[in-house]
Formats: structure tokens, sequence, C-alpha cells
């Protein structure tokens, strides 16, 4: 499967191109100043750069900030119900970062275990994901503290490798073959020499992420100390403003609501946030997180404990956005640092 | 074939008619409620005591209930056509909706979602039920499967407890069930909320319950109630003598989706929709105090 080649940035334009004859390409474009995922309709549209990220993740391509799950209709004396309507084109996710390839498959933890989610198996089904490894750092990267790789290759079809000129490309998947297709008839074939930058930009990049790793043991520190008033001090600067979980690449919470009218409407879903004080507010009055320690200790318990064993993932892949843009200057690896030291330091139960 | 085909909308309810419908208090109201299509009500799986639905008011949202009568089972004795029942307490925006609702107005239903009540893994077992409030709701789909084959138990105890008598839900049936023959009621109201000709018990449910002296030999206890009261019933428990693992609870934390993917209802690893909402008192304390 690992059937690789060299593309000048001229042969990967080209290709590029191509696909939008088939799919819908979604990749990084330029918005109002802002580098966003957006539908290209050409190629010059995308950036595709050696580093750098968008602003927010692709996940909304995947699982939408809104969407109706089901419509109704009121119409002589009985109820319609009828489903949204499913993708027909597939979907290219095209220059993703390996820290938001790694995003999707937590999505995919969720959405398609126990009970699959329709609406996001279908575009799953659809979407091919072509990645970009990174040749340098952003300032708040970082993939390496919690198991990610700047060249990792978790959730990706086709790896495109930034060389010191043009792009190596590897094909990981059946998907990502047929993605290649016939375009790479006029592509040289990759050499040793070309493969060997792998692990150079690993080396390069992951020396440029300052960050001590997160340790997997701290796992379960941080669920014996759940009650430790570290959260407390901890969690002082948090605004409840959520961007963390709306910028975040694995963060899948959402809300359900009606919107309808004497005649129509919806069951519609939005992102949601455990950072927001509604959000586990029960109707009798009762709230089991009435504080926002209680409210921040959750978002970080979740990516970083409650793992069902020690080989599962952090639920956190180190994009370094909510670092990056959280008003109030918190660092979700300085807190879990913070946190493990202090129960450690002070013992589980120690003083609220 | 495309995944997407063979996989059902797991968010479209089921188109359910407004049977009948019992005020139960001033503001708790049971529905009966029977599906509109007939192919729908004869692919119904039924239930397990102990789990729940998302109810449907079409404009206004969903809620989640427990599905509290006796549970229909596809080879069960029963009537051909799968009658749910819930009882519900008008709080909020939906409650509201559906206590407006009259009989032959059609809502929606999606379920039975999460785990139940180990109701075959109590044959022999002398059973206690402890209902606060609405609490009784959740508890009732297993009181009446217990009750309905009564032979296959021990002693069984319901104890129901309210605010005030008007708070008091179930209590033109209750008489019926205090008939058979090894099933003892008894009823409490908070101290203030009894009325001139309240002829049952005035304390708090903890308490009362450790009046009764029932002996912890033997007996499985099934509680279900607002946090504040199980925390001092677990409190009561553990003084008579009663081991975490004999007692069994059902969590209510807020829900939306039902099927473990909106995470709501987290407590720590533990989604009570898709883990729960049955829990021992015992899987309880090893559960962070989140609920």
């Amino acid at each position: 499967m690992d059937a690789s080649w060299k593309l000048t940035e001229a042969q990967l334009r080209e290709w590029l191109q191509g696909l939008l004859e088939k799919y819908d390409v979604v990749a990084p474009a330029e918005e109002d100043g802002v580098v966003l995922f957006s539908r290209i309709t050409s190629e010059d549209e995308a950036i595709v750069e050696p580093s750098g990220k968008t602003r927010w993740s692709p996940k909304e391509f995947l699982f939408p900030r809104t969407e109706a799950l089901y419509h109704y209709t009121f119409g002589s004396g009985k109820v319609q119900l009828e489903d949204p309507s499913l993708p027909e084109r597939p979907q290219v996710l095209f220059g993703v970062r390996s820290c938001d390839a790694s995003g999707l498959v937590r999505l995919d933890e969720i959405f398609l275990s126990g009970t699959t989610d329709r609406l996001y198996a279908a575009r799953r089904e659809n979407t091919t994901v072509v990645t970009t490894a990174c040749a340098a750092a952003d300032p708040e990267c970082f993939c390496t503290a919690v198991g990610g790789s700047p060249v990792g290759e978790e959730g990706s079809d086709v790896q495109l490798v930034p060389l010191v000129e043009g792009w190596l490309l590897r094909v990981l998947t059946d998907t990502g073959r047929d993605l290649v297709g016939e375009a790479k008839g006029d592509w040289s074939a990759a050499t040793a020499k070309d493969v060997k930058r792998l692990p150079a930009l690993e080396k390069k990049v992951s020396k440029e992420i300052e960050r001590s790793p997160v340790n997997k043991e701290w796992s379960k520190v941080l669920e014996e100390g759940f009650e430790h008033g570290v959260w407390n001090r901890l969690s002082h600067q948090c605004l409840g403003c959520s961007i963390c979980a709306y910028v975040c690449p694995s963060c899948s919470c959402f809300d359900m609501n009606h919107n309808g009218n004497a005649w129509s409407g919806a069951q519609n879903r939005s992102w949601d946030a455990c950072t927001f004080p509604l959000f586990t507010l029960h109707a009798s009055g009762h709230n089991p997180r009435t504080t926002g320690h209680e409210r921040y200790r959750q978002r970080v318990l979740h990516k970083f404990a409650f793992r069902g064993d020690e080989d599962e993932p952090f639920r956190c892949v180190g994009c370094g956005r909510c670092v990056a843009l959280c008003p109030a200057g918190l660092d979700i690896v300085n807190t879990v640092a913070a946190a493990v030291d202090a129960i450690r330091e002070e013992g589980a139960d120690a003083a609220r | 074939m495309p995944l997407a085909e063979t996989v059902p909308n797991p968010y479209q309810p089921k188109l359910m008619r407004i049977q009948e419908y019992t005020d139960e208090t001033p503001d708790v109201r049971t529905l009966k409620l029977q599906f509109v299509d007939g192919d729908e009500a004869a692919d119904f799986g039924g239930w397990e005591p102990g789990q729940f639905g998302q109810f449907t008011v079409f404009g206004a949202g969903e809620s989640v209930f427990a599905l509290a009568n006796a549970p229909w089972r596809p080879n069960g004795d029963h009537g051909a056509e799968p009658t749910i029942e819930c009882t519900f307490r008008m709080v909020g925006k939906v409650t509201s909706a559906l206590r407006a609702m009259s009989k032959g107005q059609v809502i929606g239903f999606r379920g039975p979602y999460g785990n139940h009540f180990p109701v075959d893994g109590w044959k022999g077992k002398g059973l206690v039920f402890i209902g606060g409030g609405i609490g009784m709701a959740a508890l009732r789909s297993a009181m009446l499967d217990v009750i309905n084959r009564k032979s296959e138990y021990g002693e069984v105890v319901i104890l129901n407890g309210a605010r005030s008598v008007a708070d008091l839900v179930y209590t033109e049936e209750m008489p019926a069930w205090q008939e058979v023959d090894g099933v003892r009621v008894v009823r409490t109201v908070d101290p203030g909320g009894e009325t001139e000709d309240w002829d049952g018990e005035v304390g708090l449910l903890p308490n009362v319950f450790e009046k009764l002296g029932l002996d912890p030999e033997g007996r499985i206890v099934i509680a279900c109630g607002p946090p504040i009261m199980l925390h001092y019933l677990f409190l009561s428990l553990g003084k008579v003598g009663y081991s975490p693992d004999q007692v069994v609870t059902t969590l209510e934390n807020k829900m939306k989706c039902g099927i473990g993917h909106c995470g709501r209802c987290y407590v720590g690893p533990f989604s009570v929709c898709r883990d729960g909402p049955v829990v021992t008192w015992a899987e309880l304390n090893e559960l962070p105090k989140d609920y």
C-alpha cells in the first residue's frame, strides 16, 4: 500500500484541480485574513504550505456546527417525518494537519460506536482525507506531548510531505489509492532519500515543540484527585466562553433543539460545550456542575483521564488551538501538569 | 451498498397516540400511548424495567421519561398492542407543552434506551422499593413486573414518600398492589405535608426506612429519588447493615441524545444513558461525585 511519488508544486496543483471534477474539495483558504477550511472551486484558492494551521479544525465538514436530524410537517391531522438528504458527491478534505486527522478519528470513536450516527457515517464514508505533514511547529503546537507526531498517519488516506523542493506523496489506504487514480501517470517515483525526509522532519519539528510529554499514567492521578482543591485554583481564569471546545478537533458534544412553527419544523443539533453552565442543568433545577471549576475540570479530564485502558489515546490531539485562542491564557498542558503535581504533593483529598 | 442506506436514523422517533391519561397530582400526569403505525407496533421489541425513552412534542422538543408500565416483552403475556406509559412532572418547556396535549394527539417516542434492573437476578429475594416523589416512576415498571409474578420473589415492601399528601403518585392503583399476598405498601409524607385524614407515616424516607427494621439478609433495595434523598438514604442503609452491592438505584442526569454521543450525561467515564441508568450503590461509589 505504501506507494510513494515525488511531485513538483505544479504537479500537486494539477492533481488538486483534477480532483474538483469529481469531488467536493475542502481545503485551507483565506477568508477576511483568516485561513479556514472552505469548499474551494479552483485549486488556486487552496493554501497548501509546509507548515501552519487553520483557525478552526475541519471537523465541521463531518459534524456541522448546526444541522437538522429530521424534519416534520403537520397536515390534515397527521404528523409526517422526513430524514435529511445525504451527501451525493464524494468529499476530499485536502491539506489536513496530522493533529486534525487524529481529531477526526476521535470523532469516529464517538459517532460510529454503539448506535451509529447515520448522518455522520454517511459523510465519513464519503470522505477522503489528504494530510500535510508539518515542516515546522506553530508556537502553540504540542502534538508530540500527547502521543501524536508532526508526520503522523492516523486518519490519513494520502499523506503529503513537504520536501525541500516539491512534495512527497504517500498513498496510505485503498481510498487514497482511488484518489490518486490515473493522475500518477507523469509523476516520478519517490527515492529512498525522499522517504528519509519523514524521520528527519519528525526529529526537527519535535525539537521545536518545547513541551514535556503528558504521561499516560497521569490519567489515574487526575481521576484520584477529582475532588482536590487544585481545580479551584487552576480554573480561576476560565471565563466559560467555550472557545476551546469550538476550535477543538476532537470535541464532539452537542445540543438538540426543536425549531418549528404550527406547520413544520426540525429537530436540530448544534455544537455545545461542557464548559457552559446550562450543559448539565436538569429541568428540576438540580445541576451537578454548578461552579466553573467543576466544568473546567470536566473538560480537562474528558481529554486526559477516564480512558478505558492504557492503550486508549488521549482525547486531546495537541493542535494547540485552545491554547492560542483562550482569552484568559489558559493552557491545558500546563493545567494537567500543575494538577498532577498538586495531587501528588498534597494527596488526592487535599483542601478544597 | 452504501452504509448510510442500511443504517436507520437513530434520532427519528416513532409516532405514538395519547390513548388516555391520569392526573396523579396537580403537576404530575401519566400518559398511556400506542403506536400510530401498525407495522411499527408489530416491530417493537419491547423493554425491560428501568429502561427509558425520549418523548417528543413536535415543535417543543424532547424529554426523557422512564418507561413506567409493566415491561412489554415480545413473547410475554400481554395484549397484542404494545402500550407505553410514562409519568412526568410539568417543569419545563417540553413537559408544559406535553401537559397541554389532549387524548388522540400524536407525540414522538424513541427508545428504549439504557440498561435495566436485573429483575430475573432478584428471584427468591425480598425486595424493598423506595421511591421519593416522582422517583416512583422509574421504579413502577419493575414493581409491576415483580407483583405480576410475585410467587417468584420473597416479601415485597414498597416505601413511597413525597413532600405532601397531594404530591403522592399512583395513589389510585396502590390499594390493588397491597392486596397481592406478600406485598406491603408503606407511605410517608414530609413533616408538615400531612392532611387531617392522613393514615400513613409522617417523616423523611430514610428515617421511616430505618424504623421499618428490615433485616438486610436476603434482601435487595431498589431506590430512586432526588440526589439529596439518596444521600441520606445511603447513610441509613449503611447504618442498618446493607452492603453497597445489595442496593440498586437509577441515575438521572441531563440527557439529550440517549445513545452516548452528545456528552451531556457523563459521570467520569460513565455515560448515564448508555452505561446506565441503573447502577448499584457499589458501582456508584467507584464513580466521581458528578451527578
